[in-house]
């Protein structure tokens, strides 16, 4: 492919159960911002089975195109998503792809790019349109210590962006654009992989990223009874229960709820740290929270550096008191 | 079984990296251990390898130094390893590092006279954390690959890899070749014993280079690679609040919930 052949910004939309995910619609919001600083287009793609409600929510969110691949053979994800991708990027010849960071993202970024051979960025948490024209991409490194800047030299360029990392725009109440492509099938070529069992353990829904209210809990708890305390005060602030990843190791909590580098990453409104030291794996996730409280009985946790409020005391005191006087308040 | 496993020495992630008085991830003083998710990876190989028979392989690209995280690979299950050293090398993205890896592939193929059944690679390193190597290598290599594997078995001459996903797993089957990226299990890396770790120290680990390679030197190395850093930079910090420890309990949360009431955060 060709530099001056290549324009746009395709962002591919990943769908569950029919809608989109947050991520895939956070995209758009810096994906508008440089196409039109850079005068063109952006491009939504969406490759699964029953799209059309998500196709709606791209175009609500601004998308100028959308592509949908919809297909009984694409429910699920799998190897054939990224045969179809790497087809729509030689046919649709776009600048820059942007891909949400998870897991699914991580795992069709690198194929595809390895398909194309083109540079790919991970997990970007900012980027910028450069004063050469190039798109400056943020990634985190060394657990989140440090932020590399980096640009991308092949045309296309795939980055995978963090969820949580852009702001969703206002929706607006569009008709679906005129320019509506939808493919049927696409080649798969070589597939070397079959999905024989897909096993859901975690049934509920836990929507961390949406969350105004969070309420996590660390090591600290001490035991899984005790972490009844977390989803207690949870429940009385209206909140979404999160965890550091030693009580999901330890089986107190599911996988669903962690929050941190290798989990979740979030933004409420109100964050609760109970029994979280603070360290950078689980800091990742949850500092860019308007509002952080932690409890903890080390005083010099490092937890303490990054919390509005800190709360030197034990967790199996203080939480039960908390719900008390939040009992109060809310009656 | 022919086994393969991609190691990378990093700093312990355990450590807090900062950036030194020039910019640059100050590193030096941190201690290099084996990648975290490459050592799962080779304890896995190693519990493949009890399960089915076999011989594993580490490789790492690097400097010499590599090779300290080499033999502690030699002591907790690998058989043999090779360091592949070139300073044209340097700098490499992923990408590149995929394609020095193909070769590599190729050239220990040829040495040992076999042909590798299965590449483990960790999930990510905890340095860049990219995870794009391990799927790369196996585009490069045109096998099939299954990313953030936590269980395998022997299914014929395919392999049934258990993938963890933000629901739950998947039971995925995958022809051999084929290229694993390991998450973490539910079991820990064995520890080393004296008798492996003097067997270990007793093992020559060959140095391969370019020449060895035969890598083009237009796809290597910081200046051909696709993704440049430009610059790097620590997050801004957050300012500390207030940090309440009073006398007494009552005390701390009286305070405490003073000022959590005046900010109006329930």
């Amino acid at each position: 492919m060709s530099l001056t052949d290549c324009k746009g910004i395709m962002v591919v939309i990943e769908t569950a159960d029919g809608a989109a995910k947050s991520v895939g619609l956070e995209m758009l919001t810096p994906a508008k911002e440089i196409a039109s600083a850079k005068g063109t287009d952006v491009t939504a793609v969406m490759i699964g089975e029953g799209l059309e409600d998500a196709a709606k929510q791209a175009a609500s969110y601004g998308a100028d195109k959308i592509i949908t691949v919809d297909n009984n053979d694409l429910k699920a994800y799998s190897e054939k998503h990224a045969a179809v991708l790497k087809e729509l990027i030689e046919k649709y010849k776009p600048e820059t792809v942007l891909i949400g960071a998870t897991q699914n993202g991580k795992d069709i970024a690198p194929i595809v790019a390895g398909k194309l051979g083109l540079g790919c960025v991970t997990d970007v948490v900012s980027m910028k349109l450069g004063d050469d024209g190039k798109i400056v991409f943020t990634c985190p490194m060394y657990s989140g210590n440090i932020l590399s800047d980096n640009v991308i030299d092949t045309v296309p360029q795939i980055a995978t962006v963090r969820g949580g990392s852009f702001k969703k725009g206002e929706p607006k109440d569009v008709e679906l654009p005129e320019e509506v492509v939808i493919a049927e099938s696409m080649p798969y070529g070589d597939i070397k992989t079959t999905i024989k069992e897909t096993v859901k353990e975690i049934s509920e829904a836990v929507n961390l990223e949406d969350a105004q209210v969070i309420v996590s809990g660390g090591r600290g708890m001490g035991s899984a009874e005790n972490f009844k305390l977390v989803e207690e005060l949870a429940n009385v602030l209206g909140g979404v229960v999160g965890a550091t990843r030693a009580p999901v190791e330890d089986g107190w909590i599911s996988r669903a709820h962690q929050i941190g580098q290798s989990g979740k990453i979030v933004a409420p409104k109100l964050y609760i740290a109970c029994g979280i030291s603070g360290a950078t794996q689980h800091v990742t996730g949850m500092v860019g929270s308007d509002y952080i409280v932690a409890i903890n009985k080390d005083e010099d946790a490092p937890i303490f550096d990054i919390a509005n409020v800190g709360i030197v005391g034990n967790v199996m005191q203080v939480i039960p008191a908390m719900i008390e006087e939040i009992k109060k308040l809310k009656a | 079984m022919e086994i393969l496993v991609c190691v990378k020495q990093v700093p312990d992630d355990s450590v807090k990296v900062v950036l030194n008085g020039s910019g640059q991830p100050a590193i030096d003083k941190i201690a290099p251990v084996a990648n975290a998710f490459d050592t799962y990876a080779l304890e896995m190989a190693a519990r493949f390898k009890e399960a089915n028979g076999g011989t594993i392989t580490a490789v790492s690209i690097g400097p010499d130094e590599f090779k300290t995280s080499l033999k502690n690979c030699l002591a907790v299950g690998a058989d043999k390893a090779y360091v592949v050293t070139d300073a044209s090398y340097d700098g490499s993205d992923s990408l590149a590092t995929a394609y020095v890896l193909s070769k590599a592939v190729a050239k220990i193929e040829e040495l040992e006279g076999v042909k590798f059944d299965i590449i483990f690679c960790g999930k990510e390193t905890t340095d860049s954390t990219t995870a794009l190597v391990g799927p790369e290598l196996a585009e490069k290599l045109g096998v099939g690959v299954v990313t953030c594997v936590t269980e395998l078995a022997l299914n014929g001459d395919k392999i049934d890899a258990k993938q963890e996903t933000e629901e739950g797993y998947n039971t995925i089957e995958v022809a051999m070749p084929a290229v694993l990226t390991i998450n973490k299990p539910h079991y820990d890396p064995r520890y080393p014993t004296m008798k492996s770790k003097m067997a270990a120290r007793r093992k020559q680990i060959p140095t391969l280079t370019s020449a060895d390679l035969g890598t083009d030197a237009s796809l290597v190395g910081a200046a051909n690679s696709a993704v440049k850093t430009i610059s790097l930079s620590e997050p801004t910090k957050k300012q500390a609040g207030i940090k309440i420890n009073e006398k007494t309990f009552e005390e701390t949360f009286a305070k405490a919930m003073a000022v959590m009431t005046e900010a109006k955060i329930f």
